[in-house]
C-alpha cells in the first residue's frame, strides 16, 4: 500500500511475476538435473517397480523402477531444449525472412508469403508426426518439425510489425542518408520490432512444449531410454488404474510449465504492447 | 464396440450395481418439471439433459456373441496369401479348414479329410474327402476343391507365404470326387501337420481371388464384415457339417495399444484377449472376479538378436560377452513383467526334445568385460539396438541397454515401426542389435539360412538340419534337434531370454478357449459365454455405409450461400479460389515428396517374415508400386479430382471407402467438441467481460488460463481415470459405430470430445471476453447506459451481437483445428476415425491412405480458412477491394 510498492506494481503485475517464477524454476530444475537428480535416470530397479510416491520416491516410481522425479527433471531438460531449439532457428529463418519481405516488397515478398501461407495451411500437428513418422521418431526430428511451423509465424509477424515502421520519419531520413535496405532492417527495424518478437517468441515457446509433449506421447519425440514428459504420460496410461502418479506428476509438469509461459508471455505482452489483443489462435 | 452394434440392452447394465444407474430413470421426469423455467433460460442444462437420457439407453452386447480383443489388425483375411498370425488368429479352424487341423496339444487329427494312407516310401499320400460339405457360399465341397488349392499354393505366381514348402509336392489329383492323391518329391515327415496350418486350407476356385476382403471358407462361422481399423465379425454357419458350435456371433476387436487393451477389458467393450498385451496389468486383474487368466505355452522365443555378420559381432568372443553382461531374468521382469520361461537355445521349453540350456551363459559382467578384452575392447564400444513396438521389445530393450552399459559397451536404442524393422533389420540386415519374438511353431532351422537377418553361417548346423529334414525316426529327430539347440547355443549366436508363455484374459463366464498356441490362432469353435442369450433375427442387419460425397455437396453449398450473402465481386472470389488451389497444389506436392521418399517397403511389410521374394515382387506389381513417381503423382491427383482415391495397399480397398468410414467419426467427434466448445467458450468470455472487475470474472479468467495450458491428451487420461476407471460411467474407448443407434455412438464420443473441446474453450473464453470488452467501449454502448438501459439489457441487447462478429470467424478455424486435433484424442480413445487410420497406414506403410488422408485434412483447413475469409468479406467489404488479403 506504500507508494513505492504501487510504483513496482506498475512495472512486474502479478501475472508477469507468477509466471517468470514458474518458467525460472523449470529451467533452474532443468538445470540441476544435470548435476544431481534424486535417482539416477540410469539405473533399473526391478525392486522399485511401480512403487507409491514415499519419502524415498516423492512422485513414486514407474514400471522399471525408475524415480518420476528425476525422470520429470530430465525431462523438463529435453522439453526445455526441444522447444528452445525449435523456436531459435525459426526465429533465424522467419524474421529474417520476414524482414526481407517488408524491405523489398514485390515479387520476392510475394514468394515469401505465398510460401508461409501455403504451410499455414497444414494442420500443423498433422505434418509434424508425417514429418517425424517419415523421416524417423527423434528430437532432433522433433525440432525441425516444430520449427517448420513456426518459421510463417514469425515472418507474417515480422513482416506485419516492419511495414509501419519502413513509413516512419527516421527510416525515411536514414534512406535519404543513403543507408541500404538491409542495412536499416537490421539498424532500425529490427530494435523497433524486438519487443513484439519477444513477446511471440514466448507464447510460441508454450506451444513448442505443448507439441514436443504431444509428439512424445505418440512416440515420435524423445526417444528413450531419455526420459521425457509426453513419453512418461504414455507409458504411464496402462497403469492408471493402480498407479495414477504415473500419469499425474508428468500431465502436472507439463501443465504447470505451459501455464508459467502463457503466464509470462500475457505479461510481457501487457508490458511491451499492451494496444494487441489478449489471445490467441 | 462391434459387439454392441447389434443392439441389445444397456452396457451400463451389464455392469456391476451401481448407484448410477438409477440416474437415468430420473432424468427425464426431472426435465419435464424444469421445462417451465428452463425455457427463457440460455443456459446448457436442458442440452445436457436430453444428452444425459439418450445416453443411458445405449446398446450393449449382442447376445449370444463374443467379443475377443486382438493387437494386430490382419492385411485381408486370406490365410493362403500372408503370412500376418493375425489372419489366422480371425479365420483358422473358425471360418476356414484344411485336410487336417492342428489340436491345442499340438497334435495333428483329420477334418475335411476323414483318414489317409501313405505309400511304403512316403511319397504318396491318399486323402479320404468328408462328404456333404458345402463353402459358406453354398457350394459343394469335393476333390477339385482340395487340387485347386494346393496348386494355387504352389504355381510359381503363388502369394502363398509358405510356398516353398509346397512346392515338395510333385503332383496333386483328384482320383474320384472324394478321392485326393498327393505325390511328393521327396519324404516329408511332417505333411500331415503342415497341411494343417493356416496357409494349406482349402478355398473354393469360386471365392478365391475375393477371399482377401471377402474370406469363404468351409467352417463353422462365416464371414460376416470386416470394419477397417476397427473389428471383424463372423457369425454361425448354420449349415456347418460338423457339430454346431456354442456361439452365434465372433467379434474381434483391434486394440493395438496396451492401454486401450486394459481399458477396453475394464469398461467390459471386450469379453477377453487370447494374447493380453499389458503383462503390468495382470495382478490387478487377477485380483479382479470378473476376469480368469489363463496361461499356456507358446512357440515364441523373445530373443536379442545380433547381426553375426557385423564388426565388432562377428568375434564370438564378443557374442559370449554380451551373452553374460545380459541379466535374462531382469529382462523378463522388465520387459514380459516375470511372465517368461528363461530359455538358453532357440526352442520352446514345453517341446519334448528342448534342452536345457538356459544356464549355459552364466549372467556374470567380469566374465563379459573379461570376454570383451580378450577381443580387443578393453573400453567396449559403441552399438545400437533396433526395438520394434511391443512392450517386451521396448521395455526389454531399455534393461539391455543398461546391462551392456554396466560392461563397457554405449548401446544408443532406435524405437522404429514393424515396417522398418522389416526393411532395416529383417530385410536388409542393416542393424546392429535388437528384440525380436520368433513365435512361429520349430523354426530352428532359420540358423541354417545364410540370407536370414542373423548372417550366422555354419556348415556344421546345415548339415544338422539336413538330416533333420529327412530323418523320420522319432528318437533321431530329437538327438538332433537337441544338437541343433547346443549347437546355437554355443556359437552364441543370439543371447535367447525368454520364451513368453501365451497369457490369456477372459471374463470368468467364457469357456472352451484355447490355453495353449501350438499355432498362432485363437480355435473359438468350442468356445461358450455363459449368461448370453440367443442372438435374435434382426440382429443380423446388414451394416450400412455412408458416402463421401455429402460432405463435398456441404462444402460447396457452403462457398454458394457464403458468396451470395458477401454479395462478393467476382474478382474478389476467382482471386480468393485461384490462391485458394495453388495452395492445395503446393501442399499436394509437399505431401507426395515427404512420403514418397519413407523408408520401408509396403509390399515386403504385408507379406510378413517368412514371404519369398518373388511373391513380395508379385504384390508390388499388383499395388502398382513399380509404376515411376510421376505416374503415381499425376494418378493420385488425376484420380483425386474425380473422387477416386485409388486403393489401399494394405486393406485392398478403395481409399475412398475407407475414409468415408472413419470420416463419419472425425466429423461428428469435431462437430461435437465445437459445439461443447462453443457453448462453453462464448457465455464464459461474455460474463468475464461483464464481471470483469469481479472475482468471478477473475476466476473465469483463471480458469481459461489454466485450460489453455492443458495437453489434451492429458486431460483425456484424467477424463478416462475418472469417468471410466473409478466411476465407470463411460466406457475408456472403442466405438459402437453409429448402426448401433444414435444414442450409444454419441456417448462413446462425449468423453473425447470434453478432452478436445476444454482446451479449446478456454481459448475462445479469452477471445469473446476481449473482444466483448472492446465492444463496451464503443460509444453506443455509453449511449445506451447514458440513457438508462440497464447493465444487463446492454450487455444482451447491444454488446453481444458486435463482439460476435470478431469471434465467428475465429470458430471457423477453431473447427479446421478440432478436425485436425482429434488424431490424437482418437488415438487415446481408439476411435476409428481418420486420425487413428493415419497411424495404422502409417505403420503399415500403406502410403495411398495417408496421402490422402493429410490431403483431404489440408482440403477441409484451406476450405474453411476460405470460408472465413469470405465471412470477413462480408463483416467488412473494405477487404474486397484491395482483393487481397489486408
Amino acid at each position: 500500500m506504500t507508494p513505492r510498492k504501487a510504483q513496482w506494481l506498475q512495472y512486474v503485475d502479478a501475472g508477469l511475476g507468477a509466471g517468470a517464477a514458474i518458467v525460472a524454476t523449470f529451467i533452474l530444475i532443468a538445470f540441476v538435473s544435470l548435476f544431481w537428480t534424486p535417482h539416477d535416470v540410469a539405473i533399473i530397479d526391478v525392486g522399485a517397480r511401480v512403487a507409491a510416491p514415499s519419502f524415498e520416491y516423492w512422485f513414486g516410481a514407474n514400471h522399471l523402477g525408475r524415480d518420476v522425479l528425476s525422470m520429470i527433471m530430465v525431462g523438463a531438460r529435453a522439453s526445455i531444449t526441444v522447444a528452445f531449439l525449435a523456436v531459435g532457428a525459426a526465429m533465424l529463418i522467419g524474421v529474417p525472412l520476414g524482414l526481407i519481405a517488408a524491405a523489398t516488397r514485390g515479387p520476392l515478398e510475394e514468394i515469401i508469403m505465398r510460401s508461409s501461407d501455403v504451410i499455414f495451411a497444414f494442420p500443423a500437428l498433422i505434418l509434424a508426426i508425417l514429418f517425424t513418422a517419415v523421416y524417423g521418431p527423434g528430437a532432433l526430428n522433433a525440432v525441425i518439425a516444430i520449427a517448420i511451423f513456426n518459421i510463417p509465424v514469425f515472418a507474417r509477424l515480422t513482416r506485419g510489425a516492419a511495414l509501419p515502421i519502413w513509413t516512419r520519419g527516421y527510416v525515411l531520413s536514414a534512406r535519404t542518408a543513403g543507408k541500404g535496405r538491409f542495412r536499416i532492417s537490421v539498424e532500425h527495424i529490427l530494435p523497433n520490432i524486438a519487443a513484439v518478437l519477444i513477446v511471440q517468441a514466448t507464447v510460441q515457446f508454450s506451444l513448442a512444449v505443448l507439441a514436443e509433449a504431444a509428439l512424445s506421447y505418440v512416440g515420435l519425440g524423445t526417444q528413450p531410454p531419455t526420459p521425457s514428459w509426453g513419453r512418461m504420460l504414455a507409458e504411464s496410461q496402462t497403469m492408471v488404474s493402480f498407479a495414477p502418479w504415473l500419469a499425474i506428476f508428468p500431465g502436472l509438469a507439463i501443465f504447470s510449465f505451459v501455464f508459467g509461459l502463457n503466464l509470462l508471455g500475457d505479461g510481457l505482452r501487457r508490458r511491451f504492447d499492451p494496444h494487441r489483443i489478449a489471445g490467441m489462435m | 464396440m462391434s459387439g454392441r452394434d447389434e443392439g441389445g440392452n444397456s452396457a451400463i447394465l451389464s455392469l456391476p450395481t451401481h448407484p448410477l444407474r438409477q440416474l437415468p430413470r430420473h432424468l427425464p421426469r426431472k426435465r419435464r418439471r424444469n421445462a417451465g423455467c428452463v425455457r427463457f433460460n440460455s443456459n446448457a442444462a436442458p442440452l445436457l439433459a436430453l444428452l444425459l437420457s439418450l445416453l443411458f439407453t445405449a446398446a450393449a452386447h449382442a447376445a449370444g456373441a463374443l467379443n475377443i480383443g486382438v493387437q494386430l489388425e490382419p492385411p485381408n483375411l486370406d490365410p493362403t496369401s500372408g503370412s500376418a498370425a493375425a489372419i489366422d488368429e480371425i479365420v483358422y479352424a473358425n471360418l476356414f479348414e484344411g485336410l487336417t487341423r492342428i489340436n491345442e496339444d499340438g497334435t495333428v487329427s483329420p477334418l475335411l479329410a476323414r483318414s489317409w494312407t501313405i505309400s511304403e516310401d512316403g511319397l504318396v499320400y491318399d486323402f479320404e474327402l468328408r462328404e456333404g460339405v458345402a463353402f459358406h457360399d453354398g457350394t459343394a465341397f469335393n476333390a477339385d476343391d482340395v487340387v485347386f488349392s494346393l496348386n494355387r499354393a504352389r504355381a510359381p505366381n503363388s502369394s502363398n507365404a509358405q510356398r516353398a514348402l509346397f512346392e515338395l509336392i510333385a503332383n496333386v489329383e483328384a482320383v474320384a470326387p472324394y478321392h485326393v492323391r498327393i505325390t511328393l518329391k521327396e519324404p516329408l515327415g511332417a505333411l500331415t501337420t503342415y497341411l494343417g496350418w493356416g496357409d494349406a486350407v482349402i478355398v473354393a476356385p469360386e471365392s478365391a481371388a475375393t477371399n482377401a476382403n471377402h474370406p469363404i471358407g468351409t467352417g463353422p462361422f462365416a464371414f460376416q464384415r470386416w470394419r477397417k481399423g476397427a473389428s471383424a465379425s463372423l457369425v454361425r454357419n448354420e449349415n456347418y457339417w460338423g457339430a454346431r458350435p456354442a456361439l452365434d456371433q465372433l467379434n474381434f476387436i483391434f486394440i493395438p495399444d496396451p492401454t486401450a487393451a486394459f481399458a477396453a477389458l475394464m469398461a467390459g467393450d471386450v469379453d477377453g484377449f487370447p494374447n493380453y498385451p499389458a503383462a503390468e496389468n495382470l495382478a490387478l486383474i487377477e485380483r479382479d472376479a470378473r476376469f480368469q487368466i489363463i496361461t499356456g505355452a507358446s512357440e515364441g522365443e523373445m530373443i536379442v538378436a545380433i547381426n553375426n555378420g557385423k564388426a565388432p559381432f562377428d568375434d564370438i568372443r564378443v557374442r559370449r560377452a554380451l551373452n553374460h553382461a545380459i541379466d535374462k531374468r531382469a529382462v523378463i521382469e522388465a520387459g514380459l513383467f516375470g511372465f517368461g520361461t528363461p530359455i538358453g537355445s532357440h526352442f520352446p521349453p514345453h517341446h519334448p526334445s528342448y534342452e536345457e540350456l538356459s544356464d549355459y551363459y552364466a549372467y556374470d559382467p567380469d566374465e563379459a568385460r573379461r570376454l570383451l578384452a580378450e577381443a580387443g575392447y578393453p573400453n567396449g564400444f559403441s552399438t545400437t539396438l533396433a526395438l520394434p513396438p511391443p512392450a517386451y521389445a521396448r521395455r526389454g530393450g531399455e534393461v539391455v541397454a543398461a546391462q551392456l552399459a554396466a560392461i563397457g559397451i554405449d548401446v544408443q536404442i532406435r524405437n522404429i515401426e514393424w515396417a522398418q524393422w522389416l526393411d532395416q533389420v529383417f530385410s536388409n540386415r542393416n542393424y546392429d542389435l535388437t528384440i525380436v519374438s520368433h513365435t512361429e511353431p520349430l523354426d530352428i532351422d532359420i540358423y541354417a539360412r545364410d540370407d536370414y537377418y542373423f548372417q550366422y553361417r555354419s556348415a556344421e548346423f546345415k548339415e544338422i538340419i539336413e538330416r533333420l529334414r529327412l530323418e523320420a525316426d522319432p528318437a533321431a529327430r530329437d538327438a538332433l534337434y537337441r544338437n541343433a539347440q547346443r549347437k546355437i547355443t554355443e556359437g552364441a549366436v543370439n543371447v535367447f531370454i525368454a520364451s513368453g508363455p501365451k497369457v490369456a484374459v477372459w471374463s470368468k463366464d467364457v469357456s472352451g478357449v484355447w490355453a495353449n498356441a501350438p499355432v498362432q490362432a485363437n480355435d473359438l469353435t468350442r468356445a461358450d459365454y455363459a449368461g448370453r442369450a440367443p442372438l435374435t433375427a434382426n440382429d443380423r442387419s446388414a451394416p450400412t455405409r455412408l458416402p463421401l460425397w455429402p460432405i463435398f455437396a456441404l462444402i460447396i453449398a457452403a462457398f454458394a450461400a457464403v458468396a451470395v450473402f458477401a454479395r462478393a465481386s467476382p474478382a474478389f472470389l476467382v482471386s480468393r479460389i485461384l490462391s485458394m488451389a495453388l495452395t492445395l497444389f503446393a501442399a499436394s506436392l509437399i505431401i507426395f515428396v515427404l512420403i514418397e521418399i519413407a523408408p520401408g517397403d509396403p509390399a515386403a511389410f504385408m507379406m510378413g517374415l517368412n514371404a519369398n521374394p518373388e511373391a513380395v515382387a508379385a504384390l508390388k506389381t499388383e499395388l502398382g508400386l513399380d509404376q515411376s513417381l510421376a505416374a503415381r503423382y499425376s494418378n493420385w491427383i488425376g484420380g483425386m479430382i474425380t473422387g477416386d482415391f485409388g486403393v489401399s495397399y494394405t486393406y485392398r480397398t478403395p481409399v475412398a471407402e475407407l475414409m468415408a468410414e472413419r470420416i463419419w467419426v472425425s466429423l461428428p467427434l469435431a462437430i461435437m467438441a465445437f459445439v461443447l466448445s462453443t457453448i462453453i467458450g462464448i457465455p464464459a468470455g461474455l460474463a468475464a467481460a461483464a464481471w470483469r472487475a469481479r472475482s468471478n470474472g477473475k476466476m473465469i479468467m483463471g480458469a481459461a488460463q489454466a485450460g489453455i495450458a492443458i495437453p489434451n491428451f492429458w486431460l483425456a487420461i484424467l477424463l478416462v481415470m475418472i469417468f471410466a476407471v473409478t466411476l465407470r460411467w463411460f466406457s475408456a474407448g472403442g466405438f459402437p459405430g453409429w448402426d448401433a443407434g444414435v444414442a450409444p455412438a454419441l456417448k462413446a464420443m462425449l468423453l473425447p470430445a470434453i478432452a478436445l473441446a476444454l482446451p479449446q474453450a478456454a481459448i475462445l473464453t479469452q477471445i469473446m471476453r476481449s473482444s466483448t470488452i472492446e465492444t463496451l467501449h464503443e460509444d453506443y454502448i455509453r449511449t445506451a447506459r447514458a440513457k438508462g438501459l440497464s447493465r444487463r439489457k446492454t450487455l444482451f441487447g447491444h454488446a453481444l451481437r458486435n463482439a460476435l462478429i470478431p469471434v465467428l470467424t475465429i470458430l471457423g478455424l477453431q473447427f479446421a483445428f478440432l478436425l485436425a486435433g482429434g488424431v490424437i484424442i482418437e488415438n487415446v480413445f481408439y476411435l476409428p476415425g481418420l486420425g487413428r487410420l493415419v497411424f495404422q497406414s502409417i505403420a503399415q506403410r500403406d502410403l495411398i491412405v495417408v496421402e490422402s488422408i493429410v490431403m483431404v485434412l489440408v482440403f477441409a483447413v484451406v476450405a474453411i480458412a476460405f470460408l472465413v475469409d469470405l465471412a470477413y468479406a462480408i463483416v467488412d467489404p473494405r477487404l474486397q477491394s484491395g482483393g487481397a488479403r489486408r
